[in-house]
């Protein structure tokens, strides 16, 4: 009968152990990790900036699917692309990286190379700003090369800056 | 007259249910389910893409099982009609023979069990975004919107899963308090005696490397990105 109870024992753990590992709260992690001080809130800012900028790229390639792009929506998204890369080199200050036990994906590299770091920045600005322009002139192709530009500035600083999350 | 001791009577076998290699993929789940939702809840992508493929080369090798394995994981088996699955929730068990295996009922919570697993983890291989970290590697065989629309729904079916786990523990309780252990033989394979019941008898092991070598062979072939393969 010992195997048995303890059958029962493993059973109500499971049973116990599947809300309360569902309650859990990825935010926590921040406390977690870096219990010392408070998490810095640019780091969250500047996360929200990021999602913002990926889900702005990610209508304009949804936009290309088609085969009558709106392109008033793909200059919209352009001019939000830029608008937000220009605030991205305001958004790493000194301290706020993962060596300081933050949650977050942004390399020592950027506090290393701050001038790199910036140019990067300055990159997806520029493309998306062109990108803008040329949506207005209405030809997908040339909309369609811009956009892969964009993909290939947001690439170059992930490569450099940002942790690569397959290592995880 | 001889002191010997008595002859003992023979205690019959306990019968076998659940073969190995069947346990072996059952009691993966509980391990990789939670480790797949939380390796998503703190973005450790690359394990669970790695993980995430290990889970769907054991659904394959379980599928595989369920046409080659012994009686019990056998789909021809424990696959039953509606009018059996009825029969079995009015309490009439047919000839009152006691049998081994799924319930009528169970065959198919199984099958719903492993639909669910199986399309969860076929739409986490389309997931992801190629400009922001790690893909699943069928990604790029799709277009932005429909891998968009994956993702969203990658995310939202894990409540499928955990409400069918939920639905499932909760099963198993019910037998449980009704005299019905289901968890020992899950665990040990077999059950105590029962006069008229035999069990599955040995187990197929050179067909469980065969389809092992399938399920893993399928899973690296998705983890590659599935290339053509002449």
């Amino acid at each position: 009968m010992l195997r048995m109870s303890a059958l029962r024992l493993i059973a109500a753990a499971v049973v116990a152990a599947v809300p309360a590992a569902c309650s859990g709260d990825g935010t926590a992690d921040n406390a977690a990790t870096n219990p010392a001080s408070e998490v810095p809130p640019v780091i969250k800012e500047r996360q929200e900036n990021f999602k913002a900028i990926g889900a702005a790229f990610k209508s304009v390639r949804g936009e290309l699917e088609s085969d009558a792009p709106d392109f008033a929506l793909i200059a919209a998204k352009a001019g939000d692309i830029n608008a937000r890369a220009q605030q991205i080199p305001n958004d790493f200050p000194a301290l706020t990286g993962i060596d300081e036990g933050y949650d977050t994906e942004a390399l020592a590299a950027i506090w290393e190379k701050p001038e790199e770091f910036k140019a990067a920045a300055a990159k997806l600005a520029d493309e998306s700003a062109k990108l803008a322009t040329i949506a207005g002139e209405g030809s997908k192709d040339a909309v369609a090369a811009q956009a892969m530009a964009i993909g290939g500035a947001c690439k170059g600083c992930h490569d450099q800056f940002r942790l690569d999350d397959e290592k995880k | 007259m001889s002191e010997g001791p008595l002859p003992r009577a023979a205690i019959p076998p306990d019968i076998s249910v659940w073969d190995p290699l069947l346990r072996l993929t059952h009691w993966s789940f509980p391990l990789l389910i939670p480790a797949m939702w939380w390796t998503a809840e703190t973005g450790k992508w690359g394990l669970h893409k790695r993980l995430g493929l290990v889970l769907l080369g054991l659904l394959v090798f379980r599928i595989v099982w369920g046409f080659a394995g012994p009686q019990t994981v056998r789909f021809g088996q424990f696959v039953k009609g509606p009018r059996a699955v009825r029969a079995y929730l009015r309490g009439d068990t047919g000839e009152g023979a006691r049998t081994i295996g799924h319930s009528p009922l169970g065959g198919w919570s199984t099958v719903v069990l492993l639909g669910a697993m199986l399309l969860q983890a076929s739409l986490g291989l389309f997931a992801g975004d190629p400009f922001d970290g790690t893909t699943g590697p069928l990604n790029g065989l799709v277009g932005t919107r429909l891998a968009d629309a994956i993702t969203d729904l990658h995310e939202a079916f894990f409540w499928a899963i955990a409400g069918l786990v939920a639905l499932h523990l909760a099963a198993i309780t019910f037998y449980a308090a009704k005299g019905d252990d289901l968890l020992s033989p899950m665990v040990g394979g077999s059950i105590p005696p029962v006069a008229g019941v035999a069990g599955i008898g040995a187990v197929p092991w050179a067909k469980g490397v065969i389809a092992a070598a399938l399920a893993a062979g399928l899973a690296l072939w998705l983890a590659y990105g599935a290339p053509p393969l002449t």
